[in-house]
């Protein structure tokens, strides 16, 4: 099968509303999101793409505009007709009238890229009562100007033969920017859900709408709506000369964007967010609102914590980290944005989160989306976020606008790090960036694909760094050099652990927590008896480690024979019904439990994830424990039990050959053994909020 | 030797000259326009309060003047306009400014007005409206919204037995101590940590007319509660109002009671008094400048 569709990754936003329009028997998809007063559409390329391709823009978008997307002609859930006349480019112009006749707008601000701005502009010309103003990238008006020098002539055969080949080329040179491989792989699939044919007769066997030069330039000059062009200078599909065209015959703007190829609403969504948001308000100014601003003197020394989601143990340690920073600057008020799971402890420990939070795109949603069975692909999971963690850093760049904060602190904040390199004119605050592992790493099985997209990834990373040192004020490593891995950040990079020493400061290891003084006295704090072998069950706060629990308490019979006071608690966190769990006789099955971390300090034994929070708490206090390190997660499989090796601590299981039995034998070799870790640092958070404390 | 109480300091050198001035007659009152840069769109500087001239926008006009064509002018009663006994109504000023803007042939303009500024502002806004592409106010002394309670305490014409605070706005104070009126009520209108400077220029300002001419501008208001209100309601154009939170001259409520009748845009100012185009001039400069930008 030659379209060989990949699962559409997680939305950082859903439509709100979505519908066919039918012409002429074509029916044609459209999505409407958000519901402010003034709609924005964004008008489809030829069926060589479809509306994904606005993925970064509609999340932010429809906070501001009422937005509506659709489907071309070909591609998507849209018709794919047969006839080159059905895709005429008036067609095209008419089914974006008639999305926005059905979405319930009478008139919209309309962009488009490419031939979808060259129908925007036609829409304005044609119907200007319809269209307040045109965002036009990189405008394809055909016969205005000649074609760039380097098109194409794209041999159909060559389509035929292998689409997928010809499209990576086709699309590579229109990502000229390094570092582009997500926007290449989904630039690549969206075009395979159309196939070649309806590209074919859309763009080569459609009639063009005009002939002349002179009719093309008629077009633009009929348009009276303000009008704004970007066009990037290493564009190879459209010409500054054309660009510059449209702008002088529309009497519009034109915004030049310097390295850029023919697709930077992809590979520079904040950049082209912050432009459309501008314009469109130039052109239907908002509604008038309070707004304040505080004199510099004036203002409260205020951070604002953005903690990564991905797992309940950055919500631990960011909140010591927290308290320990108002030692050292009791005046400081602190507001979280972050989303559920951490909102969780935030809310139990009294923290401020600000309101804007709600607006987060879900992380742990999307990262139990690409699970399987204890199997989660890290580094993919983390690529195939990409939608939402631009949505989510738009938010964050709306707050930090909103409200002035001395301090941005982001823990494994990817958005707000990767982002700010991106943007570095954006950096309007002092900035910590805080992580527990330095480099991504590829799987064995994940072949030369895997070693090039890692290493790619490690590169544009050392590349921000080198680039714009200005941008994190302080790195701090949650952990010691030791503890970073031997590895390099790919073939041709550097080691990773120089570079880390280089360029980090290092707070050893943050717990969260007090250790453990009187373990008896915790046990009957807790209602744990001095006989009982507590063996304590746990795969942290999301929603991938069911398989696991599943499989330990299935041992649990076995494991019970072996010891006869065993007592096994089986935690299936926030995010799994523990209805869903199969029961046993004298075995415990709780939800959520608050505090965890008493429980594992107080248990015999643990079996946890290969998660690095609970098997540093374990570690720390020295309880013995089975770790399972998930399938295909890098920084479980290399980074943390690196770490854990370090330590001497846990023992490591295998998902793929311990069974029941293996995890039941496990559990009796030890169960309640002393052991010998080394010891893990109390004073990590104080000397991580040190770091910070300098820069307020 | 005497000293003469009005001689005024020699002007601090300016970050930009006129690029064309002159003098406007109208009913026999002369009045000194100046026009710096030459954009597309006129941005006119409207004068307040006759105690103090046109240079107090001079934290805006070098800014401004690079985007847009900057008008502005003396308001009668100081700088270098005339002074005349009588005719300080608010009538009268918007009367001047349409005179000013027949000078200079501009046709249209965008208003940006301080404090007493606002009511000239309405009134040109409320009923020439063909000639205002918007108006932005600045802590606008209007009767609209909540006024501070303090002011109405002293009576402004009776003899009063104490010159404490508010005290001093008394028309006989006025005349036994002007300097002393003007150093309390700018200290008054600057209150923010650090304002030494802005408190002497307005001082110093207000020393080139005289307690006689502030007194004839004093109670020439026609315009009430009610008139204000039905001129407010009125404007057609795009409004930003900028108001000090911590105004003690007139009082935040008043912008607040201003940008509601107007349906207008509403920034407040934490930490600012009555002067933040003085104080925090490169904050206000780019609201200004966003909002100019954007008035069709």
């Amino acid at each position: 099968m030659i379209t060989d569709v990949v699962r559409e990754q997680t939305r950082a936003r859903y439509p709100d509303e979505e519908g066919y329009v039918e012409r002429e028997g074509v029916r044609v998809f459209y999505e409407v999101y958000g519901d402010a007063p003034t709609t924005f559409l964004l008008f489809p390329t030829s069926p060589i793409s479809h509306s994904r391709l606005w993925k970064a823009q509609i999340p932010y978008l429809s906070r501001h505009f009422r937005t509506v997307v659709f489907d071309p002609r070909g591609n998507g859930r849209s018709d794919p007709p047969a006839t080159a006349e059905a895709y005429d480019w008036w067609e095209c112009v008419r089914d974006g009238s008639a999305v926005l006749q059905a979405s319930g707008a009478r008139e919209a601000i309309v962009g488009g890229l490419c031939d979808g701005a060259g129908y925007a502009l036609m829409l304005a010309a044609s119907d200007p009562a319809a269209v307040l103003g045109v965002a036009a990238i990189a405008p394809y008006v055909p016969m205005l100007t000649p074609p760039h020098p380097s098109g194409a002539h794209h041999s159909l055969d060559e389509m035929r033969r292998d689409y997928r080949s010809f499209l990576e080329s086709f699309f590579a040179g229109r990502l000229p920017e390094p570092h582009s491989t997500k926007h290449l792989e989904d630039c690549v699939e969206w075009a395979l859900e159309g196939g070649a044919e309806n590209v074919i007769l859309a763009s080569w066997e459609a009639p063009k709408p005009w002939a002349t030069e002179e009719a093309a330039r008629d077009l633009c000059r009929r348009v009276r709506c303000p009008v704004l062009v970007l066009h990037g200078d290493l564009d190879v599909c459209q010409t500054r000369a054309r660009a510059e065209a449209v702008a002088e015959l529309t009497r519009g703007t034109l915004v030049a964007l310097e390295g850029s190829g023919h697709l930077p609403q992809a590979r520079d969504p904040v950049k082209v967010n912050g432009l459309f948001k501008d314009f469109a308000d130039s052109v239907a100014p908002p509604a008038p609102k309070v707004k304040t601003w505080t004199r510099a003197l004036s203002r409260k020394r205020r951070a604002l914590y953005v903690s990564s989601p991905i797992g309940l143990g950055h919500a631990r340690r960011d909140v010591a980290i927290a308290q320990e920073l108002r030692k050292l600057h009791p005046d400081v008020e602190i507001e979280w944005l972050a989303q559920h799971p951490v909102t969780v402890v935030l809310e139990a420990e009294g923290e401020r989160i600000h309101p804007a939070s709600a607006l987060l795109a879900n992380e742990s949603v999307h990262i139990e989306s690409e699970s399987a069975e204890h199997d989660l692909h890290a580094f993919q999971a983390i690529r195939r976020m990409d939608e939402i963690l631009v949505a989510n850093f738009m938010l964050f760049l709306d707050v930090v606008r909103e409200e002035q904060y001395d301090l941005w602190i982001g823990d494994e904040a990817w958005e707000v790090d990767y982002f700010l390199h991106e943007n570095p004119e954006l950096k309007s605050s002092a900035y910590v960036w805080l992580t527990d592992f330095v480099g991504w790493l590829p799987m064995e099985d994940g072949g030369d694909r895997e070693e090039f997209l890692t290493a790619d990834y490690n590169a544009e990373m050392i590349e921000h760094i080198a680039r714009f040192p200005r941008i994190r004020d302080r790195a701090v490593f949650v952990g010691n050099p030791d503890d970073v891995v031997p590895d390099r950040f790919g073939a041709e990079l550097p080691g990773i652990r120089d570079w880390t020493e280089q360029h980090y400061d290092f707070a050893g290891y943050v717990t969260g927590f007090e250790p453990v003084a009187d373990r008896e006295k915790l046990r009957r704090e807790l209602g744990y008896g001095p006989r009982e072998q507590v063996c304590v069950v746990t795969v942290g706060g999301s929603g991938v480690g069911g398989h696991l629990l599943r499989r330990v308490i299935e041992a649990f019979p076995q494991a019970k024979a072996n010891v006869p006071e065993l007592r096994m608690v089986v935690v299936a966190g926030p995010r799994i019904d523990p209805a869903t769990l199969p029961e046993h006789e004298g075995l415990e099955i709780r939800p959520y439990v608050h505090q965890l971390y008493r429980h594992l300090a107080a248990c015999d034994l643990a079996v946890v994830q290969g998660g690095l929070t609970t098997s540093m708490e374990l570690t720390a206090n020295r309880r013995p424990f089975l770790y399972f390190p998930l399938r295909h997660h890098f920084e479980q499989n290399f980074h943390v039990r690196h770490r854990l090796e370090r330590y001497g601590a846990g023992r490591r299981m295998n998902f793929e050959t311990d069974g029941p039995a293996e995890i039941a034998a496990a559990i009796a070799e030890e169960i309640g053994r002393e052991v010998e870790y080394l010891p893990v640092e109390t004073d990590g958070a104080a000397r991580a909020a040190k770091l910070i404390a300098e820069l307020l | 030797m005497a000293v003469e109480l009005t001689s005024p300091q020699r002007e601090q050198t300016r970050a930009r000259s006129p690029d064309a001035s002159g003098y406007v007659e109208r009913d026999g009152v002369t009045l000194w326009w100046e026009v710096y840069g030459s954009g597309k769109r006129t941005v006119f500087l409207l004068p307040t309060w006759s105690i103090i001239h046109s240079r107090h926008w001079k934290a805006q006009i070098p800014y401004l003047a690079r985007h847009f064509r900057v008008l502005l002018f003396d308001g009668r009663g100081n700088g270098r306009s005339d002074r005349p006994a009588a005719g300080y109504e608010e009538r009268e000023f918007a009367a001047d400014a349409l005179a000013v803007m027949d000078a200079t042939r501009t046709e249209h303009a965008a208003l940006v007005s301080l404090s007493q500024g606002a009511q000239r502002a309405l009134v040109l806004a409320a009923e020439a409206p063909e000639r205002v592409d918007g108006a932005a106010f600045i802590c606008p002394a209007v009767a609209l919204g909540e006024g501070l309670p303090w002011r109405g305490t002293y009576s402004w014409d009776d003899e009063l037995d104490t010159d404490a605070g508010w005290a001093k706005y008394n028309c006989s104070y006025w005349l036994r101590d002007y300097r002393g009126f003007l150093e309390f009520f700018f200290s008054e209108m600057f209150n923010e940590p650090h304002s030494t400077k802005q408190v002497e220029d307005a001082v110093g300002w207000g020393l080139e007319t005289t307690p006689e001419v502030l007194i004839a501008t004093h109670g020439r208001d026609p315009l009430d509660t009610a008139a204000q209100a039905e001129l407010a309601g009125r404007v057609g154009c795009p409004v930003l109002v900028i108001q000090g939170a911590n105004d003690s001259i007139t009082g935040p409520g008043r912008g607040i009671g201003l940008a509601e009748a107007t349906g207008g845009e509403l920034v407040l100012l934490q930490g600012s008094g009555h002067g933040p185009h003085a104080r925090d001039p490169v904050l206000v400069n780019q609201l200004l400048h966003r909002f100019l930008e954007r008035l069709r």
